[in-house]
């Protein structure tokens, strides 16, 4: 076990990183991300955003309830060049929808609230089931959105190309 | 029996290697030999960890279908944990001391102590706590519903006791390790170092938003972490190496 907390101790920016170019898309390119084998999941921030520190004696700035995406504490937390840190996150699927709070630098899961079971679902059994894809799925797609952000980090043109128009965005 | 939770905190784990197929009898097996076993009559404090099934919460039952979680493996596991209530011996250390009089001596306490776990020991429930997680076989991945350190590393050492697989957080690393990124991608991904946004919440003029790689570790090669922006900035830009200090002093600027 303690590999892993090896990989969130060294890698655990590139999960904030991975959690403020979410917001990015979400903001510049409406959230709407096509996975591997075509699949098409909507994306969107809800109501609870932390930054990151940017040093160990700075303050953690968290900010609750309504649109914290669009209160100037936001703003200026990316103008200041902070990362998310954990934000609640609406993700959608065809006509499934999950809420989770991410937590960048270890991509667990908390609060997350599952789509209503599926209407055939008869039994206690069959509910199971239900749940049990979709906890898949939600954990498939975390997944896949990080490899889409890791293919476009770790492109050689990354810091002229997408980290350029992110720090634009950022400094609006 | 209950259907699984449908909301909570979920940590993602993988592990390398083959596994027993749950639908098979041998799985049910593995589990049973790190069932658990209750402390309820202990006389000591103890934590018991052990397997045990949705259906049957004592361990002593395992059979394949009581595992049946649709397309995944319900897996459950329970953790007993008995104490010696501290207000008891407060009670009682109180109660020696305002019958001798005096304080009593460290010795005195210790074996005040051991008198009383002797006796209320037997007596005291455990504490239970059951935790669930979902195994998905072929995907070698399983999510646990719990988010506590001392659950991870429960279930972490439970697993490699049962099946001898170590299990990995999916953490950004290793998610990243796990994926069909090119071989090359996997090796830039280990060497990659952070991003450092500017600070552009300062007086107009004196910036631009051009991205800053944070510093190096000695001797590492960084061919992702180049700042093709700093050339062409008008400002003096942080380079790789400086980058906090001109962050501090745009702070005072």
């Amino acid at each position: 076990m303690s590999q892993a907390n090896q990989g969130a101790e060294t890698h655990g920016f590139l999960g904030e990183e991975f959690l403020t170019w979410l917001w990015f898309k979400w903001e510049t390119d409406g959230g709407e991300f096509t996975l591997s084998g075509g699949r098409i999941v909507g994306i969107a921030l809800d109501d609870f955003l932390s930054f990151a520190a940017l040093t160990e004696d700075e303050t953690e700035q968290t900010l609750r309830r309504g649109l914290p995406t669009r209160t100037a504490e936001a703003r200026t937390a990316l103008r200041q060049g902070h990362r998310l840190r954990k934000a609640r996150v609406l993700i959608a699927e065809g006509e499934r929808q999950w809420t989770a709070t991410i937590d960048a630098p270890t991509l667990s899961l908390s609060g997350v609230k599952l789509p209503d079971d599926a209407e055939e679902c008869e039994s206690e059994m069959d509910r199971t089931a239900d749940r049990a894809a979709n906890w898949l799925a939600l954990h498939e797609i975390v997944q896949a959105l990080y490899r889409l952000f890791l293919k476009e980090r770790l492109h050689d043109d990354y810091q002229s190309t997408g980290a350029e128009k992110q720090a634009n965005w950022m400094a609006l | 029996m209950a259907a699984i939770r449908k909301s909570g905190g979920v940590v993602p784990f993988f592990w390398q290697g083959k596994i027993v197929d749950p639908r098979n009898d041998e799985f049910a097996e593995h589990l049973s030999l790190q069932r658990f076993r209750t402390i309820e009559n202990a006389a000591s404090e103890e934590v018991s960890i052990g397997w045990v099934t949705p259906a049957d919460p004592t361990g002593d039952n395992f059979s394949p279908e009581e595992l049946d979680g649709g397309i995944g493996t319900w897996l459950r596991f329970r953790i007993d944990k008995k104490s010696m209530p501290m207000k008891w011996l407060q009670i009682h250390r109180d109660a020696a001391e305002k019958a001798r009089g005096k304080k009593l001596s460290a010795k005195e306490r210790r074996e005040l102590k051991d008198d009383l776990m002797d006796q209320l020991l037997p007596r005291v429930l455990p504490t239970i706590t059951l935790v669930d997680a979902l195994l998905f076989e072929e995907r070698k991945t399983v999510l646990l519903f719990a988010t506590s350190k001392s659950a991870k590393e429960a279930f972490g050492k439970l697993f490699f006791e049962t099946f001898s697989l170590q299990l990995e957080p999916a953490d950004p690393l290793q998610s990243g390790l796990r994926s069909d990124l090119s071989e090359e991608d996997k090796r830039t991904l280990e060497r990659v170092n952070p991003i450092r946004w500017p600070n552009t919440a300062l007086e107009q003029g004196q910036w631009r938003p051009v991205p800053v790689a944070a510093a190096a570790p000695p001797n590492t090669e960084r061919p992702v972490e180049q700042n093709p922006g700093e050339a062409q900035s008008p400002q003096p830009q942080a380079s790789p190496e400086t980058a906090t200090a001109t962050e501090s002093t745009e702070h005072e600027a």
